[in-house]
């Protein structure tokens, strides 16, 4: 587990991946509550968004990794490609896990009206791990990680407005409604719809399990060993 | 004289640079569409549709990130890779520097009425004064570049400055209210009135549509004095750093 101490220790090293790390989704506990709109406080409808940035600010490090030939080097040490891989993810999604769980049980401290904690904590995780897979699928395409981490931010302000995070679905016009479909920020909110107001545990079970659905599937497009 | 012929290269160097056309073109424009679709329909109290305050939101908003391009050609010429060349080359590294900046600034205003024509021809956005609207976002694009340069010469450390350019994007569109309702306490509502350069620019355009001069020269003019004070600070911050 030598590559999994180090790539937390990683993670935590650099000053902006800190305060993406600890500030931003501390902050997140205190924002206010919404009108009619959304149906739970700001700071947790938003909480995806933040989960998307601090997913690829982890997955750039294995693109850091690859562009200074580390890869390389790794592939002949008696290594293999998985162990490398998943110790890299094993640290980064429980740096997520630990994330969500304290920003949803910070929230039940603070007093948030977050009718289901439980609940939503599988949800945010589930999401976590959709975000990393994406976000790993997303670098596997590029050399550098400036360019990669600004065209992904105009990818996140497209898809968290088209799946529904910042402007509800149900104002959409029939066609975006069917299209947000497509995109993992509309499961996560319906998530938090059926947090706030659902009762068949089935529906959040399928909406975990499309997320888990794109997991997998960006995961495999990601893990796709690249030496330059 | 010899200033004038870099400008050329100047300005090639930003139009190439795709990604800043992305960030600050592509991304509008997808979102003022996709705003239109879903607010078509949709007025305000006073009768006028939500979609022609949402393009002007986006085309402030956007000016705001407009200063990333010229801290970039700035640090990159004057304090990093092109350092040594730029220094022996016979030409004021000043004027340069300010030429950058006129070429950004006016590169940046370029874009927002690129956004303009197109939220005009295609969304059938209706803009009420183009000369005060082209007016108020080039001071806000010149105060974001000012802002950006600010942050590039005080910060020794360049990542920071670009992070800090993006935070003081996000931040303010966050304080004035656009993404959530900010809580009631004097120092936000000052920073989600006049202390901010969004909802000042926003404010000198709404007011001048519904033709309230005076306060909307009297927001603008705030800008202004930013503007003046900033570069100020700017000029002295920069002498030290490239001293």
């Amino acid at each position: 587990m030598t590559i999994f101490t180090f790539a937390l220790k990683r993670s935590f090293s650099n000053k902006t991946n800190l305060l993406f790390l600890t500030l931003f989704p501390i902050a997140c506990i205190f924002f206010p509550k919404g009108e009619e709109w959304p149906f739970l406080p700001y700071g947790y409808q938003y909480f995806g968004i933040i989960i998307l940035f601090i997913g690829i600010r982890l997955a750039t490090i294995i693109l850091e990794d690859r562009a200074k030939g580390l890869v390389k080097r790794l592939a002949v040490a008696p290594i293999s490609h998985f162990q490398y891989l998943s110790q890299n993810l094993l640290a980064y999604s429980i740096i997520l896990i630990v994330q969500c769980v304290l920003v949803v049980y910070g929230g039940v401290l603070f007093g948030q009206e977050l009718y289901q904690p439980g609940w939503l904590l599988l949800l945010y995780i589930s999401f976590s791990f959709s975000s990393l897979a994406m976000a790993l699928a997303w670098i596997s395409i590029y050399r550098n990680k400036d360019v990669s981490f600004l065209m992904y931010m105009a990818i996140i302000f497209i898809v968290v407005m088209l799946g529904g995070i910042i402007i509800p679905v149900e104002i959409f016009p029939d066609l975006l409604k069917r299209l947000a479909v497509i995109f993992p920020t509309y499961w996560l909110g319906q998530g938090i719809n059926w947090v706030a107001f659902g009762e068949e545990i089935l529906d959040f079970l399928l909406i975990n399990g499309v997320l888990w659905l794109y997991t997998v599937v960006f995961m495999i497009i990601g893990s796709i060993r690249k030496i330059q | 004289m010899r200033i004038l012929s870099t400008v050329k290269f100047t300005a090639l160097r930003m139009i190439r640079n795709y990604i800043v056309l992305i960030l600050l073109l592509v991304v509008p424009i997808i979102l003022i569409t996709f705003f239109s679709f879903i607010l078509s329909g949709y007025v305000t109290d006073v009768g006028i549709p939500y979609i022609n305050e949402n393009a002007m939101t986006m085309v402030v908003v956007f000016q705001l990130f407009g200063g990333s391009i010229v801290m970039y050609l700035i640090h990159h010429d004057l304090f990093a890779e092109n350092k040594m060349r730029m220094y022996v080359i016979p030409f004021n590294q000043t004027m340069y520097a300010f030429s950058i900046m006129l070429c950004g600034a006016i590169y940046s205003i370029f874009l927002g009425i690129l956004l303009m024509v197109y939220s005009q021809f295609v969304l059938s956005v209706i803009w009420e004064n183009w000369i005060w609207m082209t007016y108020i976002i080039s001071l806000v694009a010149i105060l974001s570049i000012i802002v950006c340069l600010i942050f590039m010469l005080s910060v020794k450390n360049y990542k920071i400055a670009e992070r800090l350019s993006e935070l003081y994007g996000v931040g303010f569109v966050v304080l004035a209210g656009l993404f959530f309702p900010m809580p009631n306490h004097a120092i936000f509502e000052f920073l989600g009135s006049y202390g901010n350069p969004v909802t000042l620019a926003m404010g000198a355009i709404r007011d001048m549509s519904i033709s309230n001069t005076s306060s909307a020269w009297f927001q603008a003019n705030i800008l202004l004095v930013v503007i003046i004070f900033l570069f100020i600070v700017m000029l002295m911050v920069g002498r030290r750093k490239m001293g």
